[in-house]
């Protein structure tokens, strides 16, 4: 028989200096919920207003590419209702910010090849990348295809990936940004 | 032309047009579910005062936060007042900052730097 018991969670959650964890789906409303807690835990620990802003875009751009993925994919059928996992954690020299969900198999490679070209920019070839993706029409109805690039720009090292197949068909995507 | 005005939420900026006034302003900060539908009566409104009238029109800014998909409504609704300003008519962008915010500031001056308009940046 076993026990219930979220003790062990929790204290793997702790080792990890979180601010904020959250598993499950993203709806536009745990988004804005969980974005307020995040600004208001930053206020308190005194940073500077641009740090906090950093910290918050960059959830916010997770967050929401996040949902705005699982909605697209379970529209068309292709993944069932998405869910995700969005972790703000503190470090030495400021935070990360990390999140996670499935993706079809088929949507990684094109995924991995721009986070892999993006690593080798420098903030210039970023800023000038930005300014050339902003100014294309839209192909996606929610987002602007930006994100990434943003938090790239505002990151303190290239942005970190993991994939992981999970089954034939699907494939768990993590992504960390540190500011 | 009737006024336009959408009260701020948590997520989304407070907008109110003047047509009669020429005066666009939009407040707060903007990361809505869908940036495009919630600027969608924004472009309809500017675009009939750009086409109806000749008066002077001003966007007046003051946002602390976008998320990137409202950074591209804000580029189309700039584009917008580019185009009107290159055929000649008298408009402006006027961006009200935060002297503490680094972030909008950076913004605001990236913007800027995409177009000829007069663009003024005031930081409080």
């Amino acid at each position: 028989m076993s026990e219930f018991d979220l003790f062990d969670l929790q204290t793997q959650l702790s080792r990890q200096n979180l601010l904020i964890c959250f598993s499950g789906p993203f709806r536009h409303s745990i988004i804005e919920e969980l974005g307020l807690a995040v600004k208001r835990y930053l206020e308190q620990d005194n940073v500077t207003k641009s740090a906090l802003l950093d910290v918050f875009s960059v959830y916010v751009e997770q967050a929401q590419n996040v949902r705005n993925y699982t909605m697209r994919r379970e529209a068309d059928q292709s993944l069932p209702e998405g869910s995700g996992i969005v972790v703000i954690g503190r470090e030495e020299e400021g935070y990360v910010v990390s999140s996670g969900n499935l993706v079809l198999a088929e949507d990684v490679a094109p995924l991995v090849a721009h986070l892999d070209r993006l690593s080798g920019l420098d903030k210039a070839a970023l800023k000038a990348l930005y300014k050339e993706q902003a100014r294309r029409p839209r192909e996606d109805a929610a987002g602007a295809g930006l994100g990434l690039i943003d938090m790239a720009r505002r990151a303190t090292r290239p942005l970190r990936y993991a994939v992981r197949p999970v089954g034939d068909r699907t494939t768990f995507f993590s992504l960390a940004v540190h500011v | 032309m009737q006024p336009l005005t959408i009260p701020a939420t948590r997520c989304s900026p407070l907008v109110e047009f003047d047509p009669a006034g020429g005066r666009l302003r939009i407040e707060g900060e903007s990361y809505p579910e869908n940036s495009f539908e919630f600027f969608a009566p924004v472009f309809a409104a500017l675009a009939e005062a750009l086409e109806a009238g000749t008066g002077p029109v001003t966007l007046e800014l003051s946002l602390s936060y976008l998320n990137t998909s409202s950074i591209k409504c804000m580029i189309d609704i700039l584009d917008m007042l580019e185009a009107a300003h290159k055929s000649g008519r008298p408009v402006a962008v006027l961006w009200h900052c935060d002297r503490e915010n680094d972030r909008a500031l950076e913004m605001a001056e990236e913007f800027k730097e995409d177009v000829s308009l007069p663009f003024s940046i005031v930081a409080r």
